[in-house]
């Protein structure tokens, strides 16, 4: 019975988003505010009281039956094992100061009964999906995360823009998330179950093409909550949203759904080595094409979202790669040190009056509390990947499995991934430098900072940079915690020498440093930014708005006019107006008959009358004749 | 005499029938007494369905009589064989308390019916009296009957009480509808007089009539016969265009009753009369039905997506919903089926909400034109929230009413037709184009003027929450409505491999 | 029977004739009227003929019938032949064409 109480840790939080729904606006705002950041924290101090649960093979509990028809029979059922529970951990610890910030960030807003219950409400969704048993409740999850992700980016719906940008982002998931649909129906086709667990036990009866296909399909689902080539280009869009949003949805937690999702997956998806292949061949061209338009940002929220789509990509390498363990490392540092970059970004617009432009910021080192820097500044580091930080390690596993992998092919991923290493560590620098160096640019005028804002940054700061101790190697003495605490679900290992190990640390080492170098020559003193036709590509994305706009938008619309205006309405509406059209044209020639004379009536009738009396006759003669 | 057999004697189904026909004469009676005859209204609906909600809760109890929850027969026109018979199962029972449920919000919602209001509501309550008719029967004269019945007064609410191009819209809906009745009823009599050439028995019964003997030819063109009229009020495309006409015309008690049941009838026609009597043709038309079910869908999306009006969006999105539908039931197997039945409340809830809203906006604005709506969250909130509710569930998201019915459709249809359910399941991107782009043009934005509207209503808050409710508990615990389905979807399909 | 059959079967059918040229042929309502009362006997002569030749009383009684409506229906039409001069002015039966579809 006592299992059953795991549902308190995804229903605490949903429970205060329907309380703040129906009584937030009524309640003094301290307690619609304590009551959101009260059911996160609740659910954080839950997780790590039921933390022994996840022993062994973890814990099922099942609520209630949800669908039983005919062969179907799904329950709400949650499986807490030692892959979900560090997620768990993860998502509510980072939720919970991110709901502190939220606190802060939102002082003036009036509207913040929505704003919580959203917030609550996605914290459910994304429980929902890392302890789900099934694929159902899964999906439930999957898709509740992008209602929640939708409203909140589009939640200062006044402005046009950012509820089209909400709108865009829901679609674009959305067509991700049919693939995960598909792949859903036909698991179940194959296995007759919609249990996780029971399906990675099948998986190795399917036939390969079978696993090939469902891996692909698992992973466009995940591309498209991951925000992964082809279906990313909703990510940066989505910084249209409040930046407490940005942080928690579309850099901790959120967007690394989909690699959750193939690590829930592992058993299945890693059965196909074509399938492991596409999936790191995603991440790699992603997280080179995130890097390049990282580059050429000018918004400082937009920077960060290119470098998470870019970060992400690493987390598919490393499952393309096979290790789990080193994509979910991986995935815990970005979350810490990206929330962190994300939530100072937040209090640095705030410093600069509300000002995006990161060339029309500079010298915020000096202009707010100088912690701000401090802090910022730990996130860069992690990102950049300078060594000691967590970031530094986890990517360094990253790189190390895909430079030991058997295929040849994954050489080339290891080279794309260094490459990356080289930009990610330029433009966070270049970020650095342009927020924080020189003089003010920017006309602005400085809003205050609230302590609630500031003081959640430095837990981040501290977990972000001493995030390596989660699962440091052996080869600096590490105990590679977190590899052995999922144990057999970490996925494949990488052996390689120590001494090729050690070059490999040299090379990230280098190449950060390298980058680093790049950008304190090029923006130590402020120079205006390029405006060539290189950078205005790498600004737009590639221009991969046009490209979708030209491929799908259009032809869609064009689709629509023509179904609508071509068939529904000229075609069928049009072939029936023809056919009542015919009949009254009938109908008024019989009518020239009927003149409403007496006369023609009688005539007609006389006539009518010979015609019956002949016809008689000519059948009587007939007959006589016949005798 | 216990309870339960005390309650076995009454003659339940002919009462859900009986109740609003006499409703519908006193409101007749009473016609220039408004007041009367708008609380008669109310109370016979409410009286309905607290009978429905009786048997529902009832089922059961009371011993069932030949495989039916509840049957009840008497003679009725001896000469042709024609009984008066009326039987519910699992299927039925859902559809008469869907009927219930919504009418009594339909009658909420014309509460303020200005033009003849007790004719109104006479023609309101004979109608459900046609639609529970057809839910009822067992006795093919008897369901055509009602069938008619249904027609006429839809007719006259369109034709009288609707909005700019109601003639037209009524004049249309009428001959479409009356179009595909009359095929059926020839097919209906032509079966009446091979099977009694055949066992020297004329009758109607449903039951009997299925054990006829057809070639194949007589079998596909009977058929026919009767798919029309069922094909024309499903609808399947291409014999929709009435719809979208006659749902943006009607009145709001008429859009309701016509997406939530009229529509439904259709459906059900073919699980309960078309398919059972002819199960080799049907065998044969199954592709065909798929077939048009997914053009329906996505017809209907792509044309959802073109209109401006947003009550046509919505008779289109219906169209593109009961394509879904359709397609489960040409799966033929059990948990599409279920899958489809449970669609069909789920259906009408949500886009019967979807409908109620845009109403209750019309009434604010004056307009359902998404280019003069706009930014309606700031004006009113909570009417926009619930509207945002029901278009979530209609565009299928899981928790909510309409994914619970989806999941089971493509869940089961993936088992025999997987390319089908693939197909059918990027519909659902479709219905998030175009719900988002309405969502986005109504709500969304800088508010369209500097009108001030009110927020929802206490009467309003009482049409709006039980449908929220419903809603909600359709997606999350469909288990007490999917219970009632399984026994009667085995026997349907259990006829036939 | 004196007369053969045949004779009266040929009277009638020459009386039905003239009342059918009659009626076709005229264009004043009382004409007409007259013209289908012409043809009305010639079919009551047609039954009292055969009345006579089956030696069956019901050729007379459907005459005696037939007399009884003619009457009727000749007053009624006479009144609205009277009522329709007086409104129109005329009893030209293609005055009156308002009857067209």
């Amino acid at each position: 019975m006592s299992e059953t109480l795991l549902f308190l840790i995804p229903l605490l939080p949903l429970s205060c988003a329907l309380a703040n729904l129906l009584f937030g606006m009524r309640l003094p705002r301290l307690f619609a505010e304590t009551l959101a950041v009260s059911g996160v924290a609740g659910a954080t101090l839950l997780t790590l009281l039921f933390w022994d649960y996840a022993a062994g093979e973890g814990t099922r509990a099942v609520l209630a039956t949800w669908l039983a028809s005919g062969d179907v029979n799904v329950a709400f059922a949650l499986h807490f094992d030692k892959l979900a529970a560090p997620m768990t951990l993860m998502v509510t610890g980072v939720a919970t100061l991110i709901h502190l910030y939220a606190v802060g960030y939102m002082r003036q807003e009036q509207d913040y009964a929505r704003f919580f219950t959203l917030l609550n409400l996605f914290v459910f969704a994304m429980l929902a999906i890392v302890l789900a048993d099934n694929l159902l409740v899964l999906f439930l999850g999957w898709e509740g995360v992008g209602l929640c992700s939708y409203a909140l980016i589009g939640f200062w719906y006044r402005d046009k823009n950012n509820a089209r940008a909400g709108t865009k982002a829901f679609l674009v998931t959305r067509v991700g998330d049919v693939f995960l649909g598909i792949a859903l129906l036909w698991l179940f086709a194959l296995t007759g179950t919609l249990s996780i667990s029971e399906i990675n036990a099948q998986a190795a009866a399917l036939a390969p093409g079978t696993v090939l296909a469902l891996t692909l399909l698992l992973l466009l689902g995940a591309c498209g909550k991951s925000a992964q080539l082809p279906l990313m280009t909703w990510l940066a869009d989505a910084m249209a949203g409040p930046t407490p949003v940005s942080a928690l949805i579309h850099a901790a937690t959120m967007v690394t759904a989909g690699v959750y999702l193939l690590c829930r997956l592992f058993p299945l998806v890693s059965l196909s080595a074509a399938g492991m292949t596409a999936i790191a061949a995603v991440g790699a061209l992603t997280a080179l094409y995130a890097a390049t338009c990282a580059m050429a940002q000018r918004e400082i929220k937009r920077v960060l979202a290119y470098s998470t789509m870019s970060q992400v990509g690493y987390m598919f390498m490393a499952v393309g790669a096979g290790t789990v363990s080193g994509a979910m490392f991986h995935l815990f540092t970005h979350a810490f040190f990206k929330a962190l970059l994300f939530m100072a970004a937040g209090c640095l617009i705030h410093l600069a009056g509300e000002e995006n432009d990161i060339f029309r910021m500079g010298g915020l080192a000096r202009r707010g509390p100088p912690e701000l820097f401090w802090v910022f500044l730990a996130g860069a580091v992690c990102l950049a990947g300078m060594p000691l930080t967590g970031g530094f390690f986890s990517k360094d596993a990253v790189l190390l499995a895909l430079f030991s992998h058997a295929d040849p092919v994954y050489r080339v991923f290891w080279l794309v991934g260094v490459l990356t290493a080289l930009l990610t560590a330029f433009y966070t620098f270049r970020l650095t430098y342009l927020v924080f160096a020189g003089e003010p640019r920017g006309a602005g005028h400085p809003h205050p900072v609230t302590w609630l804002m500031r003081w959640p940054l430095w837990p981040l700061a501290l977990i972000g940079l001493a995030g390596g101790i989660l699962n440091l190697p052996a080869l600096v003495g590490g105990s590679e915690r977190l590899q052995h605490w999922l144990g057999s679900l970490a996925g494949r290992q990488p052996s390689v020498s120590h001494q090729l190990e050690w070059q490999l640390i040299a090379l990230a080492a280098l190449l950060v440093l390298a980058g680093w170098a790049a950008a304190h020559w090029r923006y130590r003193a402020y120079r205006p930014p390029l405006d060539n036709r290189t950078a205005r590509f790498l600004l737009q994305g590639w221009r991969t708005d046009q490209l979708v706009d030209l491929v799908v938008v259009r032809p869609f619309d064009a689709m629509a006019r023509l179904i609508y205006i071509g068939a529904d309405r000229a075609l069928i509406d049009g072939t029936l107006k023809g056919l009542s059209h015919f009949t009254a044209t009938c109908g008024g020639m019989v009518r020239r008959l009927t003149t409403g004379r007496l006369s023609t009536y009688l005539s007609a009738f006389a006539w009518g009358f010979l015609l019956i009396l002949g016809w008689v006759l000519l059948a009587l003669v007939a007959r006589g004749g016949g005798h | 005499m216990t309870l339960s057999a005390f309650l076995a004697q009454i003659p339940w189904l002919s009462l859900l029938i009986i109740l609003p026909l006499t409703g519908a004469l006193l409101c007749m009676l009473c016609d220039p007494r408004e007041r009367t005859s708008r609380w008669l209204a109310l109370v016979t609906t409410h009286l309905i369905l607290a009978i429905a909600i009786g048997l529902f809760l009832l089922q059961g109890q009371v011993s069932p009589e030949n495989g039916w929850l509840w049957y009840e027969d008497a003679a009725w026109i001896e000469r042709f064989g024609i009984r008066f018979t009326l039987a519910m199962d699992g299927i039925s029972l859902l559809l008469v308390l869907l009927t219930a449920f919504l009418q009594t919000v339909a009658v909420l919602m014309s509460w303020q019916t200005e033009r003849h209001p007790s004719m109104f509501f006479a023609l309101v309550l004979l109608l459900e009296a046609g639609i529970m008719g057809i839910f009822l029967a067992v006795d093919l004269v008897l369901f055509y009957m009602f069938w008619e019945i249904m027609i006429i007064p839809m007719f006259f609410l369109i034709g009288i009480w609707g909005h700019a191009r109601r003639r037209y819209a009524a004049l249309k809906f009428f001959l479409y509808t009356l179009a595909g009745s009359l095929t059926m009823l020839i097919a209906l009599i032509a079966l009446y007089l091979l099977h009694g050439e055949q066992t020297g028995s004329y009758t109607f019964a449903l039951a009997e009539l299925a054990q006829t003997q057809l070639t194949a030819g007589q079998e596909f063109w009977l058929f026919l016969g009767f798919m029309a009229a069922f094909a024309v009020k499903t609808p399947l495309v291409p014999f929709h265009t009435w719809l979208p006409d006659a749902h943006t015309e009607a009145p709001i008690a008429g859009t309701i009753d016509l997406t939530g049941l009229l529509l439904k009838t259709g459906v059900y026609g073919m699980i309960r009369v078309a398919f059972p009597l002819f199960p080799a043709a049907t065998r044969d038309a199954l592709p065909v039905l798929a077939f048009l079910a997914l053009v329906g869908i996505f017809h209907a999306a792509w044309s959802a997506y073109r209109q401006d009006d947003v009550k046509r969006l919505f008779a289109y999105a219906s169209i593109s919903h009961l394509g879904l539908v359709v397609l489960g039931l040409a799966a033929w197997q059990t948990t599409a089926w279920t899958g489809s039945l449970l669609l069909l409340p789920a259906h009408g809830i949500t886009t019967g909400g979807l409908f109620v809203i845009i109403a209750m906006i019309r009434r604010r604005t004056d307009t359902r034109s998404m280019r003069e709506l706009g930014g309606l969250w700031g004006k009113a909130p909570n009417l926009s929230a619930m509207f945002l509710l029901f278009a979530l569930a209609s565009l299928g998201l899981p928790g909510l009413a309409n994914f619970a019915g989806e999941i089971l459709v493509l869940l089961g249809t993936f088992q025999t037709q997987p390319v089908w359910a693939c197909l059918a399941f990027l519909g659902v991107v479709f219905a998030a184009a175009y719900m988002l782009r309405m969502v986005q043009n109504t709500l969304w934005g800088p508010p369209a003027d500097d009108r001030e509207i009110a927020d929802l209503t206490p009467r309003e808050w009482l049409i709006l929450l039980p449908m929220a409710i419903l809603t909600v508990w359709l997606g999350l615990y469909p288990a007490p409505f999917l219970a009632p389905l399984q026994e009667p979807v085995q026997l349907l399909l259990g006829g036939m491999p | 029977m004196i007369v053969p059959l045949a004779h009266v079967l040929a009277l009638a059918a020459a009386v039905f004739v003239l009342g059918l040229a009659c009626a076709v042929m005229r264009r004043q309502l009382i004409m007409i009227l007259i013209g289908v009362e012409i043809m009305l006997n010639a079919a009551a002569l047609v039954m009292v003929g055969a009345s006579a030749y089956w030696q069956q009383a019901d050729g007379q009684v459907m005459v005696v019938l037939l007399m009884a409506v003619t009457a009727s229906e000749v007053a009624v039409a006479l009144a609205m032949v009277f009522y329709l001069r007086h409104r129109q002015g005329t009893i030209e039966a293609d005055r009156f064409d308002r009857m067209q579809g």
